[in-house]
């Protein structure tokens, strides 16, 4: 799995390529992690060289205190960056809004009703997706149209799943 | 002679004593709060008696009921510790009208000391340079001090009579604002301390905090045990001590000056035990009186450290009225040694105290290390009380050493559970005007931040990212097991709603 990890605006592209290796801005390293007697203490020994550390996961992030530094890290799979993509983006209030399923999935359960008002952010659909539950979000307000799918429907990836108008 | 000896306190002070009356082959009893059933030193003593529910003042200050225990038990001794009922003269006339030794200085002298102006006047008689100031002239009222004001000169300070802790003190630099500065001292001090009067004193610029360790016994012997720096200071509350003092350091004229001083001082109100003499000093090595503390200190391991002298035993023994066993000339100081104050306070977040339970402990050990604590995985950090978690102490052979093997200490240190200021600590020893001891006791305030101390500090972000990575990848791994589809005969959501009922 690819992981894009942010410390103070420089991003780190982490593979997850098996159990002891990962690849680090396309640098391949040898790794063993451990987490100290299951508290936020995490052992890594990167290449043979040996870190510890305290993480801790905070409201913007993940915390990081190595070394008597606190590092803040934003760290986002590609289907969270996905996510953002087709959320993030600006609908303009007038403008008719077409969810469409950011990656391939199933639908879990759809919340919402064909013609039901709707106010921005909240959920009209569960897509579960690479073994995660994902909550699709009503960028604006409106009302529900054109309901396309039900829960139990497999969708491809840019699928329209329904309209908010 | 007695040989049970009650802790009237809690945390690392009362295990610390607990430790010197065991050395010594002395009982101890123990007194706690609803809060510390399951602290150590109720676990360590030999005896252990409830005092009442958390707050202190319905438990730790309960001077009376403290001294029923004492008689009660069979104590024939009562050790204050530090803070609580330390310096409070009505307890320790108390205890000695109940018939108990107060391991700690005459009643007269916590008095006389403990008003800061009759304390500033009784040294200067006694010959003791005091900080230029309108101590000793009794209560003045506002129009007075501002006619007094300009004959010290600003910038000066206004400081409660009965203060303490930074309360009622306020930074006056113009007679223009004087006025409102004086009103608003006075409300807060009359609200802390139930006593309005205020005094002025010259603030000295760049001044150092130097503190003299005294000890007396009954029989006239008064002998001091060197220096210990305080200048490293957040809001008047100490973070770090050293001894020797980086800017007395070889000055061995200018430490037996202010220790003859502080001995002198001491003299002068008749003092017996321990104590210490605080003084201020300026760039050019004029040293004043600030104030006399009539207790055991926080920070006296560190004096131990360099001078081999066990403090607490000393103050039993002089509590049972034998002689010292030190003379001045016994007195070397061998070494550095500094002492980090271990709180539970977030450096990343303003210094707020944080509670909560003590889950994962790892102490520091290894040559010269001592660490002073009362805590221990499993221990909750109540909000009740002060947020000291432990007292971290190295030694050295020289200042270098002690530094690195702080370092070395503090990276090994390992809390969880509790936000700790251990970062601000580290931050410090990097931080290159600490070690050239370039510091004063604005320092903490105005010339250090963590910011600014990480920077030109070997980045690390590349490994934090790694770590913080595969934590991330590790949770994800974790949910996805949960509410993997497909190897569950009942529906997802019935199985995650039992695996959250069980993990509630």
């Amino acid at each position: 799995m690819n992981y894009v990890t942010t410390i103070g605006g420089r991003e780190y592209v982490v593979e997850i390529v098996d159990e002891r290796h990962i690849m680090v801005n396309g640098t391949l390293c040898e790794v063993d992690f451990d987490n100290v007697s299951d508290q936020p203490v995490f052992s890594l020994l990167l290449n043979g060289q040996s870190y510890e550390s305290y993480v801790y996961s905070g409201d913007e992030g993940w915390e990081v205190l190595l070394h008597g530094s606190l590092y803040l890290a934003k760290v986002e799979d590609e289907r969270e960056k996905r996510l953002r993509a087709s959320t993030g983006s600006r609908v303009a209030d007038r403008e008719e809004f077409h969810l469409r399923a950011p990656m391939p999935g199933l639908v879990v359960t759809v919340p919402v009703v064909e013609g039901e008002k709707v106010e921005k952010g909240d959920v009209l659909l569960i897509l579960e997706s690479m073994k995660m539950q994902n909550e699709l979000r009503s960028p604006r307000s409106g009302k529900v149209s054109r309901m396309r799918v039900k829960p139990g429907d497999s969708v491809e990836q840019r699928q329209t799943l329904l309209s908010v108008i | 002679m007695f040989n049970k000896v009650l802790i009237a306190n809690r945390g690392e002070i009362a295990v610390r004593i607990i430790r010197a009356c065991r050395e010594l082959g002395m009982q101890t009893v123990a007194v706690f709060s609803e809060a510390d059933r399951q602290a150590l030193h109720v676990r360590y003593a030999d005896e252990a008696y409830l005092l009442g529910p958390p707050p202190s003042r319905e438990s730790y200050l309960l001077g009376e009921k403290i001294i029923d225990i004492a008689l009660k038990s069979g104590a024939g001794g009562i050790h204050p510790g530090y803070g609580f009922l330390a310096e409070r003269a009505d307890f320790a006339q108390a205890c000695l009208d109940a018939g108990l030794a107060f391991i700690g200085p005459k009643p007269s002298a916590i008095a006389a000391m403990g008003d800061k102006a009759v304390a500033r006047s009784t040294v200067r008689r006694a010959g003791v340079p005091v900080v230029p100031g309108t101590e000793g002239e009794g209560s003045l009222g506002d129009e007075e001090l501002l006619s007094l004001a300009p004959e010290i000169g600003f910038p000066l300070l206004i400081k409660a009579t009965a203060g303490g802790g930074g309360k009622g003190m306020r930074e006056v630099s113009s007679l223009d604002e004087m006025p409102s500065l004086l009103h608003s001292a006075r409300r807060e001090a009359e609200a802390s301390f139930g006593d309005g009067n205020v005094y002025l004193e010259k603030l000295l610029e760049g001044a150092r905090h130097i503190e003299i360790q005294v000890l007396a016994d009954a029989h006239g012997n008064v002998i001091h045990l060197g220096e210990r720096e305080c200048s490293l200071q957040r809001r008047h509350q100490k973070l770090l001590e050293e001894t020797p003092s980086p800017f007395v350091s070889d000055n061995e004229e200018l430490r037996q000056s202010m220790g003859a001083l502080a001995v002198r001082a001491a003299q002068a109100v008749g003092y017996v035990n321990a104590g210490t003499i605080e003084f201020l000093v300026d760039k050019d090595k004029n040293y004043y009186f600030l104030e006399m503390n009539t207790r055991l200190q926080v920070e006296h391991p560190v004096t131990e450290m360099v001078t081999g002298v066990d403090i607490v035993k000393e103050q039993i023994r002089i509590a049972r009225g034998r002689q010292m066993r030190y003379t001045q000339d016994d007195i070397f100081m061998n070494g550095w040694a500094i002492e980090c104050r271990i709180n539970a306070e977030d450096p990343y977040n303003n210094f707020l105290p944080s509670t909560g339970r003590i889950t994962h402990s790892l102490l520091p050990t290894g040559p010269g290390v001592r660490v002073d604590t009362g805590v221990y995985p499993g221990f909750e950090i109540s909000p009740y009380y002060d947020s000291l978690i432990s007292k971290l102490i190295v030694w050295g052979e020289t200042r270098a050493e002690a530094i690195l093997r702080m370092r070395r200490s503090l990276e090994e240190y390992k809390i969880v559970g509790v936000r700790t200021n251990i970062p601000f600590h580290q931050n410090l020893m990097d931080s290159h005007r600490f070690m050239g001891g370039q510091y004063d006791t604005r320092f903490v305030e105005k010339r250090f931040s963590m910011e600014a101390a990480e920077e030109g500090k070997t980045d690390q972000s590349g490994i934090a990212a790694i770590i913080a990575t595969l934590v991330a990848h590790q949770q994800t791994q974790r949910a996805a097991h949960i509410i993997q589809r497909g190897e569950r005969d009942t529906s997802n959501w019935k199985w995650l709603s039992r695996w959250e009922r069980l993990h509630r």
